[in-house]
């Protein structure tokens, strides 16, 4: 159709250089040799202070990993990735110590968050973080100048380890941790020897299995029975050395009763050599209580080829251990080179709910996979999943999803949706739902369909004085609207800006 | 793929059966397939096919017709019989003009793709097929019936190819019909073409007994302006897989998938479609709707490819499924594969038990529940083949599909 050959041509002209976020920062690093063996698992094990009982997990799931396959049935090609030839640790020097204001921080890292700009630097959503050269009140008591509302703790992870960790002192006023992981293995080791790989088990995957051996850093939440978590939760990663992986594992536990709600977001600076990262995030809710996950994810989607971006193998998965329990995620994926990710909900507990929103946009030559597993496993299950997915130039975007109920899930209910956009010739959307019922009582329907902008939309918005890339923006926004609004506020806006930065040029 | 061979009896069976070098070199590299072979993925052959019984000996020509007369005619067809795999001139009906048939025994075929095990046990263990050559422009109300009847626990390889002229109209039925209690394994193949603005009728009533092993594939090649219709029922067979691969290769093509599958107790059927869309401005339909009961396990598997060049491609699928047991099961896997912007395409999938709603509508007019549930069954299936022209024939489906809901309900 003419009317959007110059969005295509537009779309075609995106390369390296709008890449918004593509900076290196020069810190020290204290690094681990390139490779993995059982030493280097040792030397992580060792800078994180573990106890015995942590390294000899990890050295149990390095060699379960040794003897697995990496899994090829998803729809994305890439070049063998050499294990050895990564870092799998890499921790900013100056903060070995663990620096417990902003003061301490080095001036370098706080000009990364300042050109990073969302969330940390945000002020209305990240009170208390201000510019480098005034007084930070980040300290301990410096939490009440801080706004009433839309309060933000952040846990910002710099490579791979938590250097600063905001408003702890007012999340442990209501009984709730949330702490790096590496330091709640220390202080909390019940918490985490009960939690740890129970929703992903050790040799889950692949990638899952890896994490296990040489994960870095991560967050811990705790939530106890029936506290209502005080403010969102986020997180900020950010791969920054070359060639190192990042490693993160997130345990999320939200006791009897209780809420929470966590955000995740991250953009990752330029560079040449792909890079990988491979997170588990658990989550175990139990009776009654509430997760809700947001990811807005940026990272480095690589030049026109696809050369010099993340690749991205995550394993998210949440179990709806309780009866009425509920876990939503929702995601914005907008960068990556590769996107391997399916967020699940383990529906164990009656009445539990589980929820996936998903805004998959890829440009250039991104591969995205990803979609979520529903497993109807408890009585009156439901679940609903939203998915849209936009591609663009030459990328390829597949949504992946497996909704099934268990022989005893009776009543099990699921709605699926996954729509695709596609902007261009030469891009491709695809969709595999794979529905699986066991139960006579299960009601499952699942719709997708696939189209581009139709040009009666484009024609209404036209002949109503809109210009063209404005009609296409408003078009846009408009097909992934029912996704945005589930995620929090502030982050809601930096989604819609980063889905514009993905298209630049076709929606401005 | 494949872990190799398993040396499993089904896969040891086959290797002695051999009779293609390259069909014994692709068995003993690949296997059967399983479950981590993407499009077997709810039809493990490697744990579900046991055994393969040995093919067919000579046909005792004395027994046929007793053994063809046990069962009704569908319709009206001309009918091309075929026994134990083999062809039985002496029954044929004579072919009207216009209509060439040709008969070879034991055809060599290519053992087919990695994925494709039903091309590959053709290809290995034989088969014997017809070449249907329809002229151009030949039109006739009555239908070509493919009568294949397994008799006993045999196995029986077909493969036909069937070359449809250019502005032809007609109609196929291809019928595989089979006693309770023979464990017959049937492997029928066909190939069929479709000429430039022919209109056909394609039907595949697969109606095995409660034994059978059933592997049927069906390779559709589309003229420009063809139009087709593939009608599939199949309401029998322990272990059932019907694949339906549609290449639309010419603009203003055409096609209509509608199916029925009734999946009973002790049964596996899996039903595998594969529609590509390889040039502009092609559509095509797909409505199954599939009830499952006892310990019945179903499969969906429904693909649509819409290639680059594809522009303007329409393409809707749905799978409708009503689950009437505990024990039963059914997965769906409906896949889009899109690589044309400028197209329509969808696809939707509900699995349920019957509407609580419509139970209710009834009965508050007095219809007892057990009745209320077979009437709202028997609308749910038959309302696919509503809109088919040849009466006779739709009631000779529909009369079969109430049979069975009879006999299952």
């Amino acid at each position: 159709m003419p009317a959007v050959q110059e969005t295509i041509d537009a779309v075609r002209e995106i390369d390296v250089d709008k890449y918004k976020y593509g900076f290196s920062t020069d810190i020290e690093s204290d690094m681990a040799p390139k490779g993995l063996n059982e030493d280097i698992i040792r030397f992580i094990s060792a800078k994180k202070d573990e106890p015995e009982w942590m390294l000899e997990w990890r050295l149990e799931a390095y060699q379960r990993w040794l003897t697995m396959d990496e899994p090829n049935w998803a729809r994305v090609n890439y070049p063998k990735i050499d294990f050895q030839d990564i870092y799998y640790y890499a921790a900013p020097k100056n903060f070995e110590d663990g620096p417990k204001s902003l003061d301490e921080v080095d001036p370098e890292l706080l000009k990364t968050y300042e050109k990073l700009g969302i969330p940390l630097r945000e002020q209305e959503v990240l009170a208390g973080v201000r510019r480098m050269d005034e007084p930070s009140p980040m300290d301990e008591d410096g939490a009440d100048n801080v706004y009433a509302s839309g309060r933000v703790a952040v846990d910002a992870v710099f490579d791979s380890v938590s250097v600063v960790t905001t408003f702890k002192a007012e999340l442990a006023k209501s009984g709730v941790i949330f702490c790096p992981i590496s330091e709640a293995i220390r202080e909390h080791p019940e918490l985490v020897k009960k939690y740890l790989a129970s929703v992903v088990p050790v040799s889950d995957n692949y990638y899952a299995t890896l994490n296990s051996a040489v994960f870095t850093d991560g967050s811990f939440v705790y939530v106890p029975e029936g506290v209502r978590c005080p403010m969102e939760l986020s997180t900020y990663f950010r791969i920054n050395e070359q060639n190192t992986g990042q490693f993160e594992r997130t345990l999320i536990i939200a006791e009897k009763g209780s809420y929470v709600s966590y955000l995740e977001g991250c953009t990752a600076p330029q560079r040449d050599e792909n890079q990988l990262h491979a997170a588990v995030v658990e989550l175990v809710a139990m009776e009654d209580a509430e997760i809700k996950y947001s990811t807005v994810q940026n990272w480095y989607p690589g030049d026109e080829t696809g050369k010099g971006g993340i690749y991205n193998f995550v394993t998210k998965r949440g179990n709806c251990q309780g009866d009425n329990s509920k876990i939503s995620w929702t995601q914005v994926e907008t960068g990556s080179a590769i996107t391997w990710k399916y967020p699940s909900c383990i529906l164990r507990g009656d009445n539990s709910r589980g929820e996936f929103y998903s805004i998959a946009v890829s440009n250039g030559a991104q591969q995205v996979d990803s979609g979520t597993k529903m497993l109807h496993l408890g009585k009156n299950t439901s679940s609903r999943i939203i998915s849209k997915g936009i591609s663009a130039g030459k990328s390829q975007n597949t949504y992946r999803g497996q909704v099934s109920a268990h022989r005893k899930a009776s009543n099990a209910r699921n709605f699926t949706q996954c729509d695709s956009l596609l902007i261009g010739d030469q891009c491709g959307a695809h969709t595999v739902p794979y529905i699986e019922a066991k139960n006579s009582s299960a009601q499952f329907e699942h719709e997708a369909t696939t189209s581009k902008i139709s040009d009666d939309q484009l024609f209404y918005c036209l002949a109503r004085g809109i210009p063209e890339e404005e009609a296409i923006a408003l078009i846009v926004n408009g097909f992934v609207k029912e996704v945005i609004q589930e995620l929090p506020m502030e982050f809601a806006v930096e989604a819609q800006k980063l889905i514009g930065i993905s298209l630049e040029g076709s929606v401005g | 793929m494949n872990v190799a061979l398993k040396h499993t009896a089904a896969e040891e069976t086959l290797l002695a059966m051999g009779n293609s070098a390259a069909a014994i070199a692709k068995l003993q590299a690949i296997g059967l397939p399983t479950r981590r072979v993407e499009a077997w993925h709810y039809t493990d052959l490697r744990n579900l096919l046991k055994t393969v019984p040995a093919a067919a000996s000579a046909v005792d020509a004395g027994k046929v017709e007793a053994s063809f007369n046990t069962y009704k005619r569908l319709t009206h067809a001309t009918r091309l019989p075929f026994m134990n795999g083999s062809y039985i001139p002496a029954l044929a009906d004579e072919t009207p003009i216009g209509v060439l048939v040709s008969y070879d025994e034991a055809k060599s075929s290519d053992p087919g793709a990695d994925d494709d095990a039903i091309g590959l046990i053709n290809s290995i263990a034989g088969s014997n097929g017809l070449s249907l050559n329809i002229k151009d422009g030949t039109k006739f109300d009555k239908p070509i019936g493919l009568a294949q009847l397994v008799d006993d626990n045999v196995y029986c390889g077909t493969n036909h190819s069937v070359a449809i002229g250019k502005d032809a109209k007609i109609s196929i039925i291809e019928r595989h019909i089979s006693a309770d209690g023979i464990a017959g394994h049937a492997n029928a193949i066909t190939n069929l073409t479709v000429g430039e603005n022919s209109e056909v009728l394609w039907a595949i009533v697969q109606e095995h007994g409660d034994s059978a092993t059933h592997l049927g594939q069906l390779n559709i090649t589309l003229a420009q302006n063809a139009k087709l219709t593939v009608l599939a029922l199949n309401c029998g067979g322990k272990l059932v897989r019907q694949e339906i691969n549609v290449d639309s290769n010419g603009e203003g093509a055409h096609l209509e998938i509608l199916g029925v599958n009734l999946v009973g107790d002790g049964s596996h059927i899996d039903v595998t479609t594969r529609l590509s869309h390889n040039v502009p401005h092609t559509t095509a339909n797909e409505t199954f709707r599939n009830v499952v009961t006892g310990n019945g396990k179903g499969v969906f598997q429904g693909q649509i490819k819409v290639a680059q060049p594809a522009q303007k491609t329409d393409a809707q699928m749905a799978c409708n499924t009503l689950l009437l047991s505990d024990d039963a099961d059914f997965s769906a896997k409906p896949e889009l594969e899109i690589f044309a912007d400028d197209v329509i395409c969808a696809h939707g999938a509900t699995v349920t038990d019957i509407d609580e709603d419509h139970l209710f509508y009834l009965r508050a007019r007095g219809i007892p529940e057990t009745d209320a549930r077979a009437l709202l069954v028997k609308a749910f299936v038959d309302e696919i083949f509503d809109d088919l022209e040849d009466e006779t024939f739709k009631d000779a489906l529909v009369g079969l599909i109430n049979e069975w809901l009879d006999n299952n309900g």
